[in-house]
């Protein structure tokens, strides 16, 4: 009886280069998915930072800053428990903004390759490979659209919080708070994009080469 | 006349000789020695063999038996067309012959060896190295050049970049598209689109050519010339090609046709015996 061979596991450092090849030659595509993670982050990101400015009044904000605000009559109004309310509910909205846009974002994406992941899988590439090949791709994008929206988000917020608060806009939101809104919305932001490609990438690649050829979009 | 029927018979025992299995009732070992005996004959003639092969679709409520217990051989070196109405099951037993789908019951051996028995790393190596596929709607990678899309298969097969590399230009070049090696998918016509799949399709030197309709999108000129092509890769290379279509124009140059009908083969026609059977189809060649 004739021996069939087995086929070799690609190193990731080869995928890492197919990946990049392929964000590359998409350029536009890749340009688009990725601004919409960052839009998305931005907005999440400038909700927190200016959230966690306004906390910082009752806290942190000095005399004068109290003063100001007070003549313009907003102080009461920022330190109401309707502003409160109001805060986290954006905070709910981008949450769900961050969610849905990047999910579906990368669900797209990943589905209209449906038949170049049956085909890749007709010229002998492995299941494990097109799962790698999506993970590579979208914690690439993943990366660079949520460094992209944590920037343009801080800034945002912090043009309006020097605006609002003037040079006490550095201060009302500690460091250490700071840092952490930047490492949960990375993590977040990393996290949605990856699972949201993974997702119907891992399943494409279980389904049979035909199935996957078959799929329309 | 009377040479071509004498082939026919001729033809007639091979196919009875092949059809034969192991006697049921004689003794154990006289069994297993016969089959070891039949195995070693079918190793040597049949590249792929499909036995009992059904295949039934579920569409809400109603199923679809799109193949009854389809048998079928091919030969090392052969080119088969299976023809047949449009709705007949060609695609789907082209599907199952490639081992790009499961089927319900039945068993689709390649070299003899059952492809439902291999693990995923061997049936991934079966389609990399074992088989090149063709199919109607080409299936190029759009947004790669028609290089990349050679080399793709090859990459598979851990060939390094530059050898990889030479191997694809040379393939385009056979096929005619030495000039278009970098351009894209929508830059190219049809036709030029099959030639770029037919070169991917031979990138690993594989054993068989499937082809699922390779003509149907073409025009009839284009679609000639990926059949002479075709042709001509069976001729030199002595690659299989077991083509799915309903083009006549494929009827000339395959060695043996394959009816099939409501998913059976209702029969074999050699090419021989077309000009006398099917005369009437040769006008439209």
């Amino acid at each position: 009886m004739a021996e069939m061979e087995q086929i070799i596991i690609l190193p990731y450092s080869k995928i890492v280069q197919i990946g990049w090849r392929g964000l590359r030659i998409r350029l536009v595509k890749t340009f688009l998915v990725t601004c919409c993670i960052a839009l998305a982050l931005a907005f999440l990101t400038y909700i927190l930072c200016s959230g966690g400015m306004l906390a910082g009044i009752a806290e942190r904000a000095s005399a004068e800053l109290r003063q100001s605000l007070a003549r313009e009559g907003l102080l009461e109004k920022m330190l109401s428990p309707e502003q409160k309310s109001q805060t986290s509910w954006m905070l709910t909205i981008a949450l769900m903004i961050s969610f849905v846009g990047i999910v579906n974002a990368m669900l797209i994406s990943v589905t209209e390759r449906f038949r170049e992941i049956g085909t890749m899988k007709c010229l002998g590439g492995l299941d494990s490979f097109i799962v790698k090949l999506y993970l590579i791709e979208s914690l690439f994008q993943g990366i660079v659209g949520t460094i992209l929206g944590i920037v343009v988000g801080t800034v945002l917020a912090y043009v309006e919080g020097m605006r609002m608060f003037g040079g006490e806009a550095w201060t009302l939101l500690p460091f250490a708070q700071f840092l952490k809104i930047i490492l949960g919305t990375l993590f977040a932001g990393v996290v949605l994009t990856v699972l949201g490609a993974l997702y119907p990438a891992w399943r494409a690649a279980k389904m049979e080469p035909v199935d996957a050829m078959r799929t329309e979009v | 006349m009377s040479k071509k029927k004498k082939k026919k018979q001729q033809q007639k025992k091979e196919q009875v000789k092949t059809d034969a299995e192991a006697p049921e009732t004689a003794d154990e070992a006289e069994v297993s020695a016969v089959d070891a005996q039949t195995e070693k004959e079918l190793l040597a003639t049949n590249i792929v063999r499909a036995k009992g092969v059904e295949k039934i679709f579920t569409m809400g409520d109603e199923q679809v038996r799109a193949l009854k217990g389809v048998d079928f051989r091919v030969q090392r070196g052969e080119y088969v067309a299976i023809m047949g109405p449009s709705g007949s099951g060609k695609s789907t037993l082209f599907n199952m012959i490639g081992g790009l789908d499961k089927p319900n019951a039945g068993k689709v051996f390649i070299d003899e060896v059952d492809i439902a028995a291999l693990s995923t790393f061997e049936l991934a190596w079966l389609r990399c190295h074992k088989i090149g596929y063709i199919f109607q709607t080409f299936n190029l990678i759009p947004v790669a050049t028609a290089l990349d899309n050679v080399m793709l298969p090859m990459l598979f097969a851990d060939v390094p970049q530059s050898e990889a590399q030479d191997k694809a230009v040379e393939l385009l070049k056979k096929v005619g598209l030495g000039e278009r090696v970098l351009h894209k998918p929508i830059q190219m016509s049809g036709g030029q689109q099959q030639r770029v799949a037919v070169a991917r399709a031979l990138a690993n030197d594989p054993a068989i050519v499937l082809a699922d309709e390779p003509t149907g999108n073409l025009d009839s000129v284009t679609g000639k010339q990926i059949i002479e092509l075709l042709r001509e890769i069976n001729d030199t290379e002595g690659v299989t090609v077991i083509s799915a279509t309903h083009d006549y124009k494929m009827l000339s140059v395959s060695d043996r046709i394959a009816w099939l009908t409501d998913g059976i083969i209702e029969k074999y026609v050699a090419r021989d015996e077309l000009d006398i059977q099917e005369g009437h189809t040769d006008v439209r060649k």
